[in-house]
């Protein structure tokens, strides 16, 4: 089976800065894979390269086969984008907004109502059709930037940090709906800052940072190599590094507020905290954001 | 080229939309100004005047309001307008993930204000033929077409004007300096051909003074076949000339 994105050495540079470099990587048509990073790790440059929307500096790229530098037309009739804004027209009703974009993605004009008033039940949103959109809650607006972006009954979408700023109900129903779309064997690529989420939910995961893709795999995977085992987390961070100092089979994240202790084996942290005469505030599995923190080494901006 | 003239029209449809919703309010401005203008300056001044150019002040003024009121809605909506939905409602953004692609986006903006130009030019003509200041009615054919090319060459320069502004408060450098003068210096207020030398050389390079003439020609019914070829040619070369440069311009802002 052809590959959906294919992506060798694809890179970008806005003058001096270089937003991209050496992006590599194949996406098959049904996977879901999780775009991870940093603000201005060139996660929504690379989404951009994809449609067209942002012109590469160099490398070899297709998505569907076709070039996007060229043939960013028959790509995006295949493909749903919901973008990092949602870009809705403010002063037009929920109903308008839909059934402009149908225009724009040239439904016939016949199934158009149909296929709008569809989309917003999926996402309940159909009691606020003749909504303006300035008198949508944030949730609101998200969701249907969300369905919009169905329209078009793409075989592939792309979700730039779709979650990102909303409440946890919201961001419940989005992931949901990501799910249904990868049940239904639509590829999806997501952009996000929620590991566990994408840890759930994508086949792969891809962490970039600084431009360059850092990390590739499925999330077990990636646990497994870079952060193995059990993590807990203290919350006295001086007083836990202190005496930390000379245990060893431990690796010790000091993050000022919190200590981050890995172990390989949950044994080894309940006993730990014995030894200390310190409770860890959590025991948990390692998860993708170990692993993200060790890569990134940086805190996870939550909204920025 | 079907599809890309298809597509286009549907950013047109979009800002229509959008203009529609408000339309009262978006016409207010454009219909009321010109109006305004011709009762305070045409009949408050007229008392004080002979004729001018052999017409009465208001049938002096007329058509070249018809024309102002053209170059003003296509420059706001080039720059202005045009500028929000680049920047702060990222309407674009939305587009550049349907078919539509960066030169549908600028095909369709560039005939919006060529339409909106046309609207405008036609409608002032229509209210002002209610009071009797068009000569001969059929020449009101011709005065969509002139609106058009107004349009198409004044919303150029706020296209170009969008992509040379580092914040929304500099469209008013644009005003000042570029349209504003059009506006007062285009023979639209007074007649030119008492000025000096200079003064006419200046004039008649204006885009606008070139809509004015062929408005006037058209209000007047005093049509000179050379001239109208010769300001149909330099309007059109400034519509051709500009919007290429704003097509090259706003291509570069919009795909980074």
């Amino acid at each position: 089976m052809p590959y959906v994105i294919e992506s060798r050495g694809v890179r970008k540079s806005f003058g001096e800065t270089e937003a991209l470099r050496d992006a590599t990587l194949a996406v098959s048509p049904g996977e879901c894979v999780g775009l991870l990073g940093p603000n201005g790790a060139g996660k929504s440059t690379f989404i951009g390269i994809l449609y067209g929307a942002v012109r590469r500096s160099g490398g070899d790229l297709s998505v569907f086969g076709m070039d996007p530098a060229t043939q960013s037309r028959d790509i995006k009739r295949r493909l749903g984008v919901v973008p990092q804004e949602n870009a809705l027209d403010e002063g037009l009703t929920v109903e308008e907004n839909m059934l402009l974009f149908a225009r724009f993605l040239g439904l016939p004009v016949a199934k158009r109502a149909a296929r709008v008033t569809e989309l917003l039940k999926y996402m309940s949103l159909e009691h606020k059709a003749g909504a303006p959109i300035h008198a949508l809650s944030g949730g609101m607006k998200r969701r249907l930037a969300f369905v919009r972006a169905l329209l078009g009954d793409p075989e592939m979408l792309i979700l730039d940090e779709p979650t990102t700023g909303l409440d946890p109900a919201v961001r419940h129903v989005l992931w949901e709906k990501v799910g249904d779309l990868r049940r239904q064997g639509k590829t999806i690529l997501v952009s996000t800052h929620y590991m566990h989420e994408a840890e759930a939910l994508c086949d792969r995961v891809i962490i970039l940072n600084h431009g360059n893709i850092t990390a590739l795999g499925s999330p077990k995977e990636l646990i497994r190599e870079h952060t193995p085992g059990f993590v807990a987390i203290f919350s006295a961070a001086p007083e836990v590094c202190a005496k930390l100092s000379k245990q060893s089979g431990l690796v010790v994240d000091n993050r000022g507020d919190v200590a981050l202790v890995r172990a390989p084996a949950l044994d080894d942290l309940v006993r730990l905290q014995r030894e200390l005469g310190i409770e860890a505030q959590q025991l948990r599995p390692a998860n993708l954001e170990d692993v993200f923190l060790k890569i990134t080494g940086e805190g996870l901006d939550q909204d920025a | 080229m079907r599809e890309t003239l298809q597509l286009s029209w549907h950013v047109v449809v979009r800002n229509w939309r959008v203009y529609a919703k408000d339309f009262l309010a978006n016409i207010s401005p454009t219909a009321v100004d010109p109006a305004l203008l011709l009762l305070a300056l045409g009949m408050g001044l007229s008392p004080y005047m002979k004729e001018v150019e052999g017409h009465p002040y208001t049938a002096f003024l007329a058509p070249g309001l018809a024309c102002t009121t053209a170059m003003f809605t296509a420059f706001f909506e080039a720059s202005y307008g045009f500028y929000v939905k680049m920047t702060f409602e990222a309407i674009f953004k939305a587009m550049l993930t349907t078919p539509i692609g960066v030169d549908e986006i600028l095909l369709g903006e560039l005939w919006w204000v060529g339409i909106k130009g046309a609207m405008m030019a036609t409608g002032v003509s229509l209210v002002l033929a209610c009071f009797g200041l068009f000569t001969y009615l059929p020449w009101i054919l011709a005065m969509p077409f002139i609106g058009a090319a107004v349009g198409l060459a004044c919303g150029s320069i706020g296209l170009i004007a969008s992509t040379m502004v580092k914040n929304i408060d500099q469209f008013q450098l644009a005003y000042a300096f570029v349209v504003s003068p059009l506006y007062f210096f285009s023979g639209v207020f007074f007649p030119v051909s008492a000025a000096p030398v200079w003064f006419r050389v200046m004039v008649n390079i204006s885009p606008l003074y070139q809509g004015a003439r062929l408005s006037q020609m058209a209000f007047w019914n005093d049509f000179h076949a050379g001239e109208a070829i010769v300001r149909t040619l330099v309007l059109l070369m400034y519509a051709g000339v500009l919007s290429l440069m704003a097509a090259k311009r706003v291509r570069k802002r919009i795909i980074l």
